[in-house]
């Protein structure tokens, strides 16, 4: 056994026990992990990452997960081997969060609303290092100043919802490092937030690992955060490791196809392409065999979908020469933010202040922006879905803000929307195939309900679903087939403009890339128009023809996407910039 | 927050003004005649004609309406009279006139029936049931919370299926028959030997003619009363807990390294606290203006038969008084539990 070695896992096997049979979450994984290393885990959702690491802490939900076989060996400071799958529980419980701690994906939920964040922050380092409050209250104190939040002593006293995402993981960091463990387990701790956030708390995870000497096993299905991070990786896929080795080696080359395929479906930032390689490119899947197709490099990829650049500009020349399809003059939709005694507003926030600008046919609008910075009330505001304060919204010389309500009704099937969370925007109780018909029946689309019926097949057809889908609840879908599900809702009334708002930022990488294509062969085919809404800047550029850039309710800056990336006029466009997180191989 | 318990009081205001006129209303429309129910049946029209003219009733509509809400109002203009100093005690603020504008105490009116003031009645009558309620809802707190805890931690077991089953058998028993079962059973047949009586009210006079508690009369009904609460908020904190128990940050919780009952007690209890608290407090405010039925089988002599039978002699007084108190006794526990929600939960913040 070598001297360096923290963690070794050995053939660990965790099935889940289901109704429909058994899933092999983890299959036969092993790997090690060294003292001082950052390994990265990559993979999609449901390729048995999480399930691994959960397995290393021993929380998988039992049932119906049970480890069903293997060894987690852990080597701490005193040179003894410690096998974690055979203590008993009350003997393992002491090594979670003193030893080996771990953070989650979802800041918002992953702390107890109704404690501050200074009780449950001590309450680990009271129950490990026998510490008394005052003490432990110091400590947690000075851990809030290390991963660098404001105001220490308020951040204590605070409640989890008084907090920002970005601040919520950081208190998760401090939590988890309160106790200085060798090893540190963070399961996709970015996905959830901004890129400008996730940049700020990769940092803080490096300055921290170099602080306390642990060591970092971070899991994520984002190859390029794994590039920013990781010395060592490992792609998993249905339960398996299919390809190990240092980042260098994989980003620069990659046997696995999987590998290729994540590699290649990231947005590009150097050029334009066509559509996004996605991992179907590099690797074909039947009846559960993997045949693969090896000769496909990433470059070739690449080379094959780019878009030369006199066609770009060319495109943008023949979409400025017609007459826009939407203008906006001067918007603002304020929110009331305080009021007095009779129910008055006395103070506003300014969710988006005095914004103006076009959108032509055939094309799309990028906006990008933070959390919060009025991106996505401005598209809400376009479809008189908030109330607006001023301005003037024109659709194809429609006043829309002014029409009458039996009118606005019309427009409705014109102009749709995409939401962000393909989980809560679908009805759990309504089949996909009843969810897709219902607006056509709402606006009496169609003359007969079987006509309505082929009509919702057709649109299965188009999202790349199947006709077999129809009778389906949103439950048996994953994130990726849910969110061409509401794609195919939008289109159920034929509109020629829909504004995505964050529509792919829940979706893995891979995923996103597909819907990504999806959208835009539909802009191409049905001749679509897009306002494209997202934080992240890379996603944006490589939609839109022309991007805003938005901060606190105005627009910074606006102009070809290319431009833009290339050419930064503010500082706060290049902060987007140098948050994407980017290998640099 | 202050301005939130001060705007809720006067909602809460408006809201007992219209009980007052509707409850009001709908008793003048009724085709009874409340004079002849005070004298029974042998009656000539010129005593009914008087006793009409005593009580008031030979006036319109709003002309008693008027009259009754100035009795009512803390705040009025009346003459400083004996018959003035009978009905209230007042503060004279403002001299106008004959009259003074007073700060008073609330007068509810006699009863018809036995010409006993409205507020001794319910003074008398409001601490019985209080007891009652009071009793019965510290036994569905008791009983339904730890009941719920021990079932939604064992899911699926024969312990929760038991529980879940018992508790819809539970409160699918109207409590006058649970009530008449266990007076039947323990205050009769087998009252050898739990020594207790099939009816008797907590508070009354023992064989000497004293005043006394009697605790022993509050066992059965409590128990005929709390059935249906056990029962609810058991199932209430089971499928709240369960809830509470698939969220994050009880994995947060676990990853830490607590034990098993911190995670338990501390991070899931309260977060699942919620729905029991809305169910607890409706309960405890139903239960409060008279468990009607329950006080009948017992004689319990609470609000709720004092209530009922008021109802029946048509005592107006009596039936206005008890309905005001019941109505003020919602608005207050809805106050009440807005402010335990802001206290238990830091995310609602009273705006």
């Amino acid at each position: 056994m070598s001297e360096n070695k923290l963690l070794e896992i050995q053939n660990l096997q965790t099935y889940f026990f289901g109704k429909e049979g058994t899933v092999k979450a983890a299959d036969d994984v092993s790997f090690y992990l060294n003292r001082g290393e950052t390994l990265g885990i990559v993979g999609e959702s449901g390729s048995g990452k999480s399930v691994t690491a959960l397995s290393i802490m021993r929380l998988v939900q039992e049932p119906p997960g049970k480890i069903v076989g293997g060894k987690i060996s852990y080597f701490p400071k005193d040179g003894t081997e410690i096998d974690l799958l055979a203590l008993p529980e009350d003997e393992m419980r002491p090594y979670r969060g003193n030893n080996i701690s771990m953070i989650f994906q979802e800041p918002m939920t992953s702390l107890n609303p109704v404690y501050t964040c200074g009780n449950q922050v001590i309450e680990a380092i009271i129950l490990h290092q026998k510490v008394n409050k005052a003490e432990a209250a110091k400590l947690a104190k000075e851990m809030f100043g290390k991963v660098q939040l404001p105001d220490p002593e308020r951040i204590y006293r605070s409640y989890p919802h008084q907090l920002s995402g970005g601040q919520k993981q950081r208190v998760m960091i401090a939590m988890a490092m309160a106790c200085k463990p060798d090893i540190l387990i963070a399961d996709e701790p970015t996905t959830a937030l901004d890129v400008t956030v996730q940049k700020a708390i990769l940092e803080l995870m490096e300055k921290m690992k170099a602080e306390t000497d642990a060591s970092i096993i971070f899991i994520t299905h984002d190859l390029g955060v794994i590039a920013e991070i990781a010395d060592r990786v490992l792609v998993m896929y249905k339960g398996k490791i299919v390809e190990q080795g240092t980042v260098k080696e994989l980003f620069t080359n990659p046997q696995h196809p999987y590998t290729k395929g994540l590699l290649a479906c990231r947005p590009p930032l150097k050029f334009r392409l066509r559509r996004l390689p996605v991992i179907q490119d590099f690797m074909n899947e039947t009846g559960g065999e993997l045949s693969l197709e090896k000769k496909a490099t990433v470059k070739d990829a690449f080379m094959k979908l780019r878009i030369p650049e006199e066609e770009t500009i060319s495109r943008l020349k023949q979409l400025k020469s017609k007459t826009p399809l939407l203008r906006v003059e001067g918007l603002k939709t304020w929110f009331p933010s305080k009021k007095n005694f009779f129910g008055k507003t006395i103070e506003y926030t300014k969710a988006v202040d005095d914004v103006s600008f076009e959108v032509y046919p055939g094309e799309t609008l990028g906006l990008v922006g933070e959390s919060g910075c009025g991106k996505t009330t401005l598209g809400r505001s376009i479809l008189r879905l908030n109330p607006v304060k001023e301005g003037r919204v024109f659709y194809d010389g429609i006043d829309v803000l002014n029409l009458p309500k039996e009118e606005m009704r019309g427009l409705r099937k014109r102009m749709q929307i995409i939401f962000q969370d393909p989980y809560s925007s679908l009805n759990p109780r309504m089949t996909i195939g009843n969810a897709i018909l219902e607006p056509m029946e709402v606006h009496g689309l169609l003359s007969s309900s079987k006509a309505r019926k082929d009509r919702v097949v057709e649109l299965l057809e188009t999202v790349s679903l199947q006709a077999a889908h129809y009778n389906r609840y949103p439950h048996e879908f994953s994130g990726g087939q849910r969110q061409r599900i509401c794609i195919a809702r939008a289109l159920a009334l034929k509109p020629e403009f829909i504004i995505c708002d964050e529509s792919v930022s829940a979706l893995d990488v891979s995923i996103q890339a597909q819907v990504l294509n999806l959208l835009v062969d539909l802009r191409e085919k049905l001749g679509l128009t897009y306002i494209f809404i997202s934080h992240d800047l890379s996603v944006v550029k490589y939609m839109s023809d022309r991007m805003l850039v938005m901060n606190k309710g105005k627009i910074v800056e606006s102009g070809p996407a290319d431009t833009i990336y290339d050419h930064p006029k503010t500082a706060y466009t290049r902060q987007l910039i140098n948050a994407i997180p980017k290998a640099g191989f | 927050m202050i301005q939130y318990i001060i705007r809720k009081l006067l909602y809460g205001l408006v809201v007992l003004f219209l009980v007052v006129v509707v409850i009001a209303s709908i008793i003048y429309l009724a085709p009874v005649d409340p004079a002849r129910l005070t004298f029974g049946q042998r009656s000539d029209t010129a005593s009914l004609e008087s006793k009409r003219q005593e009580l008031g009733l030979d006036k319109p509509l709003y002309i008693q309406l008027g009259k009754y809400l100035k009795d009512l109002s803390p705040l009025a203009v009346i003459e400083d009279s004996p018959r003035s100093k009978e009905k209230y005690s007042y503060l004279k603020l403002i001299p106008i006139g004959d009259s003074y504008f007073v700060l008073k105490t609330p007068y509810l009116r006699e009863s018809f029936q036995t010409g006993k003031s409205v507020g001794a009645i319910l003074k008398a009558s409001v601490p019985r049931t209080a007891i009652l309620a009071f009793s019965a809802i510290l036994l569905a707190i008791v009983i339904g919370i730890p009941l719920g805890v021990a079932a939604a931690l064992r899911q699926n077991s024969m312990f929760d299926n038991t529980a879940v089953v018992t508790s819809v058998l539970g409160f699918s028993i109207p409590s006058y028959v649970s009530a008449m079962l266990l007076a039947v059973f323990f205050g009769y047949y087998l009252s050898a030997y739990t020594g207790l009586q099939v009816s008797g009210s907590v508070y009354g006079l023992d064989d000497l003619g004293d005043e006394r508690y009697f605790w022993a009369n509050l066992i059965l009904p409590a128990i005929a009363l709390g059935i249906r609460p056990v029962a609810i908020i058991t199932q209430l904190t089971r499928s709240a807990m369960l809830d509470v128990l698939a969220q994050d940050y009880i994995r947060t919780a676990k990853a830490k390294g607590l034990k098993y009952r911190t995670i338990v007690f501390k991070h899931a209890l309260r977060n699942a606290m919620n729905p029991v608290i809305t169910a607890v407090s409706g309960w405890f405010a139903a239960l409060l203006a008279g468990a009607f039925f329950v006080e009948n089988v017992f004689q319990f002599n609470g609000l709720g038969q004092v209530t009922v039978n008021a109802l029946l002699t048509y005592d107006i007084p009596v039936v206005l008084g008890s309905v005001l108190f019941t109505a003020s006794v919602f608005i207050l526990v809805n106050i009440l539990v807005d402010l335990v929600y802001v206290v238990i939960d830091p995310r609602i913040r009273v705006e």
